[in-house]
C-alpha cells in the first residue's frame, strides 16, 4: 500500500478506536442525564419515562451505532440537558477556546525551546534553575498557575483584569487584555512540560560528535542550535505539539472556568458532570480528531522522504 | 476524573480568594466608571447547561432569571412571601375549591404579535404536567385534562382535591409560551419584559426591553445575563467593573468588600438551608428520641459562624422558615448537651452508636458543616465518620436514598417541600415521615377557605413537623448578591421572588 493510502487507513483506524473508547467511557459514568433532570426528586416510573424518551434504555451497541451514523452525517444529535443542537454548542464556543489554545501555543513554543535549551545547554549557572522551573512548572495544577497569576499580575500589580467576561457578541480577540491571564495559565505548564519532555533529546543530540565537532570549531551557539540540533528533534516536537494541540481543544476548562469564559472545555467538563453524553462524545471526539490530524501531519515529511527513496 | 477536577478548582478558589485578599484592589476598580443604559448581570449557572425550554428543568438562576425576562408568569411571589398577580389578574375559586377560574390580563402579547390568550396559559400549564419529572412535579395538584378554557381571557383549573392555594402553586414557574410550541431548542415567542437576541454568543444573553410590555416600563434598555459557574469568577467580575450585579458571591469575599463604597453587599435572609436528613424508618432514628437528642446536641450559633460565616441566622428546626405561613413564635431551640444525653440512655444508647454521614461539595461549606456537626454530635456519644460523596452524582445516589446525609433547599416554599418530600409513600419522601394523620389534617388545612384560619392549621403542621419529624434545620444563610453602587430595582425575597430583575437600574 503506498504511503498515503496506508496513513489514511491508520488515521480512520485511530478515529474509529478514539470513538469506541470515548463512547465506552462515557457509558461506564455511574448515573445518566435522567437523573440529573429529575433532580433527584422525580420518582422511578417517571425517571423510567424520561430514559426511554432519550433513548437511553438501549442497548448499548444500537446507541453507538446511531451515534457514529448521526457523527458521520454531520448531525451529532442534541443536547440531553438542554435539548439544543450539538453543532451549535460547539460552534458557538470554538471561537473562545481556538483563541486560546493557538495564543497558549505561540506562546509556549519559544518558552518551551528557551527552557529545554538552558535546562540541556544553557550556561552552567543556569541549568539548574532551568531544570528545577521545569520540574516545578510540569508538576503545577492549572489552577494553581492561575491563583499565582492572578495574585501577582491582576491584584498586586493591577496590570489584567482578574476575570475575563468577554464582550457579547464580539470574538474572543478583541480584547486581548482579557486574555493574558488565561492564556498564560494554559501556556506555563504547557511549556515546562514539553522542555521536560524534549530537554532529554536536546541532551542526546547536542552529545553527538557532529555535535561538538561544530562546537570545537567555533560556530556561534545559535547556528548549532538551528543546524544541527532543531532537525534531529523536529519530529519529536511536532509530535509534542499535536498532541498538546489536541489536549487544549478540550483541556481548557480550568482556565475557562476559573476566569468565566464559555468554552469549549467549560462545556465538556459541565457535560460530563450532567452526563450529557452525546455533548462529551461530540466534544471528545473533536479533540481526538485534532490530535489523530496532528500526528499525521507530523509524519507526513519523514514518510515522504522514505517512499522518495529507491 | 471531574470531580477531581471541581475539588481541585475550588481549592485554589480559596487560595485565589486568599492571595486577592492580601492585595489591594483589583484593577479597574472603581465599577461607577462607565455609566451605561446596559445592565450586565453574572448570575449562577453554566453556560453549557443554557437550557430554553421554560417548563423542564431550570438547572441555574441564571436559567430562571432568562425565562423571566422572556416570558410572562401567572403569579410573582413577592419579597414578603405572599402571592402577588402578573399575567393572572385574578384566581377564584368555587365553593367546593376545587374548580377555580384564573383570569389572565387581555393586553399582553407574544413577541410575535400575537395576544397571549387563556388557551396559551393553559396549553403552558399542561406541558409543564407532561414534564413533572423534571419540574419536581410542580402542577401535580392539578386535574389538567378536566380543566378548560372559558374565553380569551378565562380558564377554569380543576384541582384534584380541595386547595385553597392555587395563587401560590402558580407562582414563579408558570411560563407562558404559545399554545402548539413544540420545538424549544430555541427560545419560542414570549411577552415578557425583555426579548432575548442570539448577539451574545455562548459568553452571554442579550436582552433587549419589550416596548410593547403590559407591565411598568423597565428602565433598563438592555440587560446581559451571564452564567458564570464559579462564585468566585462572578465576586470578581463586579469587582473588576466588567458586570454591574453578581448573583451568589462568597461569604469570605463578602467580608472583605464591607468598608468598600462603591459596591453594596445585598442581603436576602434565609435564601438557603443545609438540612440534616434523618431517615426514620432507619435505625437508630426510627426512635424519636434519637431525633430530639440530635437536634438538642447541634450548637447552632457555631455552625452558623463556622459554615456560613454569621450570614445569616440560627435555625430552629422549621423546615421552611421564610415561608409566610411558617410559625414564628416558637422558642428557639438551644444545646442542652445533659438532656440530649438523657434522651440516648432512654434510646438504649448510652453506649454511643456508629454513623455515616454524608455529604457533598456541590454547595459551598457543606462538607465543613457535616464535620463540624459530626464533632458536636461526638458529644451525645455518636461515633460520626463522615463521607464526602461525587457532587455530579449526589442527587441521585445520596439524596431520598442513604438514612443520613446534609441536604440542600433553596427558597422553596413549605407546600412545595411537601409535594416533593413530606408526601407518605413518595420515593422522594427523604425522611421517610409517614404520619397519616398529619397528612390528612394537610389535607384539611388545604380545604379551608379562610387565609388566617388555614395559615394557623399550615403553622401548626409545620410545628409538628418540627418536633416529630427527620429534619434538624441548624441555620439558614443569607444569599450575598454584590451590586455596584448605583445600581438599584433588585427584587427582594428568595427563590422564585429574586428571579425577576426587569426593573433594574443604573441610575441610582
Amino acid at each position: 500500500m503506498p504511503w498515503p493510502a496506508r496513513a489514511l487507513a491508520r488515521t480512520v483506524l485511530l478515529m474509529a478506536a478514539a470513538s469506541v473508547v470515548i463512547f465506552l467511557c462515557t457509558a461506564a459514568l455511574p448515573g445518566d442525564a435522567a437523573d440529573v433532570l429529575g433532580g433527584g426528586r422525580a420518582a422511578p416510573g417517571e425517571l423510567a419515562r424520561l430514559r426511554a424518551e432519550q433513548g437511553l434504555d438501549r442497548p448499548l451497541h444500537a446507541r453507538y451505532l446511531d451515534w457514529v451514523t448521526g457523527v458521520l452525517t454531520g448531525d451529532p444529535g442534541v443536547s440531553l440537558i438542554t435539548g439544543r443542537p450539538i453543532g451549535e454548542l460547539v460552534a458557538q464556543r470554538a471561537g473562545v477556546t481556538i483563541t486560546l489554545a493557538v495564543a497558549a501555543l505561540a506562546v509556549s513554543v519559544p518558552v518551551t525551546a528557551a527552557l529545554a535549551w538552558a535546562a540541556a545547554r544553557g550556561p552552567r549557572w543556569l541549568r539548574h534553575p532551568a531544570n528545577a522551573a521545569v520540574v516545578a512548572g510540569a508538576a503545577l495544577p492549572q489552577a494553581v498557575v492561575a491563583a499565582a497569576l492572578v495574585a501577582w499580575l491582576s491584584a498586586a500589580w493591577g496590570l489584567f483584569p482578574p476575570v475575563s467576561m468577554l464582550p457579547a457578541g464580539e470574538p474572543a480577540w478583541s480584547r486581548p487584555d482579557l486574555l493574558v491571564l488565561p492564556v498564560l495559565t494554559l501556556a506555563l505548564p504547557i511549556a515546562a512540560y514539553g522542555a521536560a519532555l524534549l530537554r532529554g533529546a536536546i541532551a542526546d543530540v547536542v552529545a553527538r560528535p557532529y555535535v561538538r565537532d561544530a562546537e570545537l570549531r567555533g560556530l556561534p551557539p545559535a547556528t548549532i542550535a538551528l543546524r544541527y540540533v532543531l532537525p534531529m528533534i523536529a519530529a519529536p516536537a511536532t509530535r509534542l505539539f499535536a498532541v498538546t494541540l489536541g489536549g487544549l481543544v478540550a483541556g481548557t476548562a480550568v482556565a475557562e472556568t476559573l476566569f468565566g469564559l464559555a468554552g469549549l472545555g467549560e462545556l465538556l467538563v459541565t457535560a460530563i458532570s450532567t452526563r450529557d453524553v452525546p455533548v462529551v462524545q461530540s466534544v471528545a471526539l473533536l479533540a481526538a480528531a485534532v490530535v489523530v490530524a496532528g500526528l499525521a501531519a507530523a509524519d507526513a515529511p519523514r514518510r515522504r522522504r522514505e517512499t522518495a527513496r529507491p | 476524573m471531574h470531580t477531581q477536577l471541581r475539588r481541585r478548582s475550588a481549592a485554589v478558589v480559596t487560595a485565589v480568594a486568599l492571595l486577592a485578599g492580601c492585595s489591594a484592589t483589583a484593577p479597574g476598580a472603581s465599577p461607577a466608571a462607565t455609566g451605561t443604559a446596559t445592565v450586565r448581570y453574572a448570575a449562577p449557572g453554566s453556560p453549557s447547561n443554557a437550557v430554553t425550554d421554560p417548563h423542564g428543568l431550570l438547572p441555574g438562576e441564571s436559567d430562571v432569571v432568562r425565562m423571566a425576562l422572556t416570558y410572562d408568569v401567572l403569579t410573582v411571589p413577592g419579597a414578603d412571601g405572599t402571592t402577588k398577580p402578573r399575567l393572572a389578574t385574578g384566581w377564584r375559586p368555587d365553593a367546593t375549591l376545587t374548580r377555580w377560574r384564573i383570569t389572565i390580563r387581555g393586553d399582553a402579547t407574544f413577541s410575535d404579535g400575537r395576544p397571549v390568550k387563556a388557551a396559551d396559559a393553559l396549553f403552558s400549564l399542561r406541558r409543564m404536567g407532561k414534564k413533572a419529572a423534571e419540574n419536581f412535579g410542580r402542577m401535580a395538584m392539578f386535574d389538567l385534562d378536566a380543566s378548560a378554557t372559558i374565553d380569551d381571557t378565562t380558564f377554569e383549573l380543576v384541582t384534584r382535591k380541595p386547595y385553597a392555594e392555587v395563587g401560590k402553586a402558580l407562582e414563579g414557574a408558570t411560563f407562558v409560551v404559545p399554545e402548539g410550541s413544540d420545538d424549544f431548542g430555541k427560545p419560542v415567542p414570549g411577552s415578557g419584559p425583555f426579548r432575548p437576541t442570539d448577539k451574545g454568543g455562548a459568553q452571554a444573553v442579550v436582552f433587549e426591553r419589550n416596548d410593547d410590555w403590559w407591565g411598568p416600563e423597565p428602565p433598563a434598555r438592555t440587560i446581559e445575563v451571564r452564567a458564570v459557574p464559579d462564585p468566585q469568577a462572578r465576586a470578581q467580575a463586579l469587582l473588576s467593573g466588567q458586570v454591574d450585579l453578581a448573583g451568589g458571591v462568597p461569604a469570605t469575599l463578602a467580608k472583605q468588600q464591607e468598608g468598600n463604597s462603591a459596591v453594596r453587599l445585598l442581603r436576602r435572609p434565609g435564601a438557603t438551608l443545609y438540612p440534616l436528613v434523618m431517615r426514620m424508618d432507619t435505625k437508630p432514628f426510627d426512635d424519636l428520641r434519637v431525633r430530639r437528642a440530635v437536634r438538642l446536641a447541634l450548637d447552632r450559633q457555631q455552625l452558623l459562624d463556622t459554615v456560613f460565616l454569621g450570614y445569616g441566622e440560627v435555625g430552629n428546626d422549621l423546615i421552611t422558615p421564610k415561608d409566610p405561613t411558617s410559625p414564628a413564635t416558637l422558642q428557639q431551640r438551644t444545646r442542652d448537651l445533659a438532656q440530649a444525653r438523657k434522651l440516648m440512655s432512654e434510646a438504649g444508647l448510652a453506649d454511643g452508636v456508629d454513623l455515616t454521614l454524608h455529604t457533598t461539595t456541590a454547595y459551598p461549606g457543606m462538607d465543613s458543616a457535616a464535620t463540624l456537626i459530626a464533632q458536636q454530635l461526638a458529644g451525645i456519644g455518636m461515633r460520626v465518620k463522615v463521607a464526602v460523596e461525587p457532587a455530579d452524582t449526589y442527587f441521585s445516589a445520596v439524596y431520598a436514598r442513604k438514612p443520613f446525609y446534609i441536604s440542600y433547599l433553596g427558597g422553596i416554599p413549605f407546600l412545595d417541600v411537601v409535594r416533593v418530600a413530606l408526601t407518605p409513600g413518595s420515593p422522594t419522601n427523604e425522611t421517610a415521615w409517614k404520619d397519616r394523620t398529619w397528612s390528612a389534617e394537610l389535607d384539611k388545612a388545604l380545604a379551608e377557605p379562610d387565609d388566617t384560619e388555614r395559615h394557623a392549621l399550615l403553622g401548626d403542621l409545620q410545628a409538628r413537623l418540627r418536633d416529630q419529624g427527620g429534619y434538624a434545620i441548624w441555620a439558614l444563610s443569607d444569599r450575598l448578591d454584590l451590586a455596584r453602587a448605583g445600581l438599584s430595582g433588585v427584587p427582594e425575597g428568595i427563590g422564585f421572588a429574586s428571579a425577576f430583575i426587569d426593573q433594574v437600574s443604573l441610575d441610582g
